[in-house]
């Protein structure tokens, strides 16, 4: 098989796997696994648009999720808008946020956009515990209501079974995966190819590098609303304790043992976390964070393309 | 009121200025942006409390305790993550983030999630300075910070180890071509790092109540002011300790509490914006 018709079956076949998925599994847990998996796949999706695509590093992407999921959760519920405005605004807002960052931050080299990053992400986290007028504070926002899409007058699917909501988050991970892929083969993956490779020779050929980073950074952080949106109605609750430092290093983490730059890493690494993640708060929260903190560093240290990466070296060997 | 205030924002402002001083030394000289200081603020906080309130030692002989912990696993840290990091090309900064993690958690497994506090049998007489108030403890660790920083430039200025720590922040083959080897210098600007964190996170230990995440908010605000005041730059550590830890404690005092931390996050955008290498940066682009 060439690669780009065995690249397509697999597609297909990971297609329609993921959509007979919630049909094997009956059990309601596993079924929670999948959609947490489902936006958390959505989530180091947009995270990899900036860390695969544009090679830079950001901490913050927790931070950028709550505010989607405040935005969301308020529009619906105080000013009464549907679901999908609600969403659409929550991408604005943190994707304004991300621009409003990312703008200066990206203007030098070196460390700085990682610690700005890791700064606002923890800031915002702050913000979401101590604005106590907008997000109730620690106490949290409950009764979050299920998202409900009304098709015509008469009818209006309402999202309320984990099944249902499965194939929201699936139809959202379609089409980011389908964005994706055209815009990795756009003008703009392009360029954004050429700042990671090589910065100054993309500067020295005319791109504008300043403008693309922003630009990325802006549409990730907007992903990481909707991410944060799709979260907020799903667990019908939302406090500052969902969106800190950790989670961000979670998706971090997650998006690294995967493999970034790819199709496939943001979707196995996920999966693989979230299982993992979830797992362990019956046993001890504290041990799955340590072996996160290990094998990031091993990850780093001994395996930098993560387990895609893994896998393409393996078929490429037999293949030679 | 207004002396009251610039008291506190003073106390916060030393606090600060000796956690960034650590950090601002190794990110100016190894290039490492060392996240898991803030590890080694709580381990310190942590050893103080078992040495003096559970073992019963005296308190002076409990914070070199802290100290002689936080630099072990500092040094550690270097030799067995950060050095091979840095010869794979690895990033060091999410290699520090992982080290955060397992820190925090390892305490968090061992001394559990429950807050910690203790009280010192000495130095809670009150001060009164200019119509203000500071207890005679939190005066001295003013007062020790403001012995501290200067002695921490003068060591790099004047002594031989301080010299070879600034020659491979400068350049690092030079360095090496006229024989400072920069493994040495590395664990050791680690080590006066580790001691400075580890000390200040002993010395607040009996004012706050602590927890294992202790150190996450102390450690981004210390990277602001590193950030604020220039990468390196130990004039640009004091100011931006001062404008943050006198700002934060004015918001607080006269708007509220809840908008303090707004205080950190304006600055860090503003100098961005305004002048991106802080004030006493080098150009860094």
């Amino acid at each position: 098989m060439t690669p780009v018709r065995r690249n397509l079956f697999l597609l297909s076949f990971a297609a329609v796997f993921s959509l007979t998925l919630p049909l094997i599994f009956k059990s309601s847990f596993i079924q929670h696994l999948l959609v947490m998996s489902g936006i958390n796949i959505i989530l180091v999706m947009s995270l990899d648009m900036v860390l695969g695509h544009a090679g830079l590093i950001s901490l913050g992407h927790a931070g950028f999720m709550g505010i989607g999921a405040y935005t969301c959760t308020l529009l619906v519920m105080k000013f009464k808008i549907p679901f999908l405005g609600g969403l659409l605004g929550a991408m604005v807002l943190s994707g304004f946020f991300g621009a409003l960052i990312g703008y200066p931050s990206l203007r030098l080299r070196g460390h700085y956009f990682v610690i700005v990053t890791f700064i606002c992400g923890i800031i915002f986290t702050l913000f979401f515990t101590n604005l106590v007028s907008i997000t109730k504070g620690p106490m949290g926002i409950p009764g979050i209501p299920s998202p409900k899409i009304a098709l015509g007058d008469e009818l209006a699917i309402n999202f309320k079974s984990k099944i249902a909501y499965y194939y929201l988050v699936l139809t959202f991970i379609f089409l980011i995966t389908y964005v994706k892929y055209r815009f990795y083969h756009s003008r703009m993956g392009r360029a954004l190819l050429a700042i990671r490779e090589d910065e100054d020779l993309g500067k020295s050929v005319g791109i504008y590098t300043h403008a693309y980073k922003v630009g990325i950074f802006a549409i990730s952080t907007a992903f990481a609303g909707l991410a944060g949106g799709l979260y907020a109605h799903y667990m019908r609750f939302i406090g500052p304790d969902s969106f800190t430092m950790l989670h961000s290093f979670y998706f971090f983490v997650m998006n690294l043992v995967g493999g970034s730059g790819t199709i496939a890493g943001p979707i196995i690494g996920p999966l693989l976390l979230t299982v993992i993640d979830e797992l362990s708060q019956f046993f001890n929260p504290a041990l799955a964070r340590i072996l996160f903190g290990l094998s990031l560093i091993l990850i780093i240290l001994y395996m930098p393309k993560g387990i895609t990466g893994m896998l393409q070296r393996l078929v490429l060997k037999r293949e030679v | 009121m207004f002396s009251q205030v610039f008291l506190n924002g003073l106390f916060s402002s030393s606090i600060y200025c000796l956690v960034s001083l650590g950090l601002t030394i190794i990110l100016g000289v190894m290039d490492i942006a060392d996240f898991a200081q803030g590890g080694l603020y709580m381990l310190g906080a942590f050893v103080v409390f078992f040495a003096a309130k559970i073992w019963g030692l005296p308190f002076l002989f409990a914070v070199g305790l802290s100290i002689l912990a936080a630099v072990m696993v500092g040094v550690v840290n270097n030799i067995l993550v950060y050095q091979p990091a840095m010869k794979r090309g690895a990033n060091s900064l999410i290699a520090a983030l992982g080290i955060l993690l397992i820190i925090q958690n390892l305490a968090l497994l061992i001394f559990g999630a429950d807050y910690q506090t203790f009280q010192l049998p000495f130095g809670q007489k009150n001060l009164e300075i200019l119509m203000g108030t500071i207890t005679v403890y939190k005066g001295t660790i003013v007062l020790m910070a403001c012995f501290l920083v200067p002695s921490v430039w003068l060591f790099l200025q004047k002594t031989r180890i301080g010299k070879a720590i600034r020659a491979v922040s400068q350049n690092k083959e030079g360095a090496a071509i006229v024989g400072i080897g920069s493994g040495k210098v590395s664990v050791f600007t680690f080590s006066i790092g580790a001691s400075l964190v580890g000390a200040t996170g002993a010395m607040v230990a009996p004012i706050y109540a602590f927890d294992t995440s202790f150190g996450t908010d102390i450690i981004v605000k210390a990277f602001t002011i590193v950030i604020f005041g220039g990468l390196g730059s130990i004039r640009g550590t004091i100011v931006g300790a001062l404008i943050i830890g006198i700002g934060e404690n004015m918001i607080a005092g006269y708007l509220s509490t809840e908008y303090s931390n707004l205080m950190t996050f304006l600055l860090l955008i503003l100098i961005l914006f305004v002048r991106p290498q802080g004030i006493f940066g080098r150009k860094a682009i």
